[in-house]
């Protein structure tokens, strides 16, 4: 790696405890690793209790983060992800008795549509994405990654990377298409 | 630049050429501006996706509230501090599932000192019979030595 890393400064003075440092770190971090974990979960009190695990174990990695192997960001987007998908694992293995015997009238397709606004049609759509495939587009498109870093991030090749992006951005469009013509059905 | 590539990177990264491979963004836009009418056909559908994704990183994309940053903060070594409200009330809304990393080190910080309080006073009881009866006293229930905390500690170490 031929650049430096732009948070390598910033991780040694967290590393040697500066309380300034510290204070820059999550004003720099926290807002990315939130909007992250935001989407891959979509909830933001899980994400919030996420990204206070990623700080933990920033702080616990600090003193001992060398620059070189890897850029700070990425292992910290990988931390980020790897607790995500804990959690999301964990939701996939609740026993199914604990959901809710009786559906939520209010949650209705037909009510739903109409109560949603287009920011939260289109976290639905990508929270109904396959989790990877909102993972390629999160890190592409919301966190500004290259594709080359994100494919690094994620362990496939760029071609894989783009392969699902194409997948994620065809089934958001096709969500959000057939929202707006149920819309348009419940609207008449 | 070839068109199946130019469909190829729109579809994939969308209308926004700053999502574009590095590599490829200078020859991708070149053959935009050559084939306006072709590349505008493809870059208007995938604009309009974008246009939906950036309404949610308009929703999303909120600075995170002063409680969470002071919170975040204090949990540094430098700055540590006693547990804020919020914990003990996530602690409660988590018990008996658990799970949480963090809740489990505060148990594993309680279940710690709790073992301590007792060996201690397991340990008071081991001398004082010792000295009274001049044998050693029976080792304790293997029961005894096993807590509702057990597996705390390894949840928090876990990286």
């Amino acid at each position: 790696m031929s650049e430096r890393d732009p948070d390598a400064e910033l991780v040694a003075g967290v590393g040697r405890q500066e309380p300034s440092a510290v204070r820059t770190l999550v004003a720099r971090k926290l807002p990315r690793l939130l909007a992250l974990a935001t989407r891959m979960l979509g909830d933001r009190m899980e994400a919030e209790d996420v990204a206070q695990e990623a700080f933990m174990r920033i702080w616990k990695q600090a003193p001992r983060w060398r620059e070189g192997e890897a850029r700070f960001d990425t292992w910290l987007h990988r931390v980020v992800l790897n607790l995500c998908y804990d959690r999301l694992r964990a939701h996939r293995e609740q026993p199914a008795d604990e959901l809710p015997d009786h559906a939520d009238p209010a949650a209705t397709p037909d009510a739903q549509l109409e109560a949603q606004s287009r920011e939260a049609r289109v976290r639905a759509a990508l929270a109904a994405l396959p989790a990877r495939q909102r993972e390629a587009l999160v890190l592409n498109y919301y966190q500004d990654l290259s594709n080359i870093e994100a494919a690094a991030l994620m362990g496939i090749t760029v071609d894989a990377l783009e392969s699902l992006l194409s997948r994620a951005r065809r089934n958001l469009r096709a969500q959000l298409a057939g929202d707006d013509l149920a819309g348009t059905r419940t609207s008449r | 630049m070839t068109p199946q590539r130019f469909r190829a990177i729109v579809d994939a990264y969308g209308a926004d050429a700053r999502h574009w491979p590095e590599a490829e963004r200078a020859a991708a836009s070149a053959w935009a501006a050559q084939h306006r009418s072709e590349a505008d056909a493809l870059l208007a559908q995938a604009a309009q996706l974008d246009a939906w994704l950036a309404s949610d990183a308009a929703a999303t994309d909120l600075a995170p509230d002063a409680a969470l940053i002071e919170r975040v903060v204090a949990s540094a070594p430098a700055n540590r501090q006693p547990r804020q409200p919020r914990q003990a009330r996530r602690l409660s809304l988590a018990w008996p599932v658990g799970g949480s990393g963090r809740v489990g080190w505060w148990w594993s910080g309680a279940a710690f000192a709790g073992v301590g309080l007792i060996g201690g006073l397991a340990g008071a009881f081991a001398v004082s019979f010792f000295l009274v009866t001049g044998n050693p006293s029976p080792g304790p229930e293997s029961s005894y030595l096993t807590t509702g905390f057990g597996g705390t500690a390894a949840d928090w170490s876990d990286e």
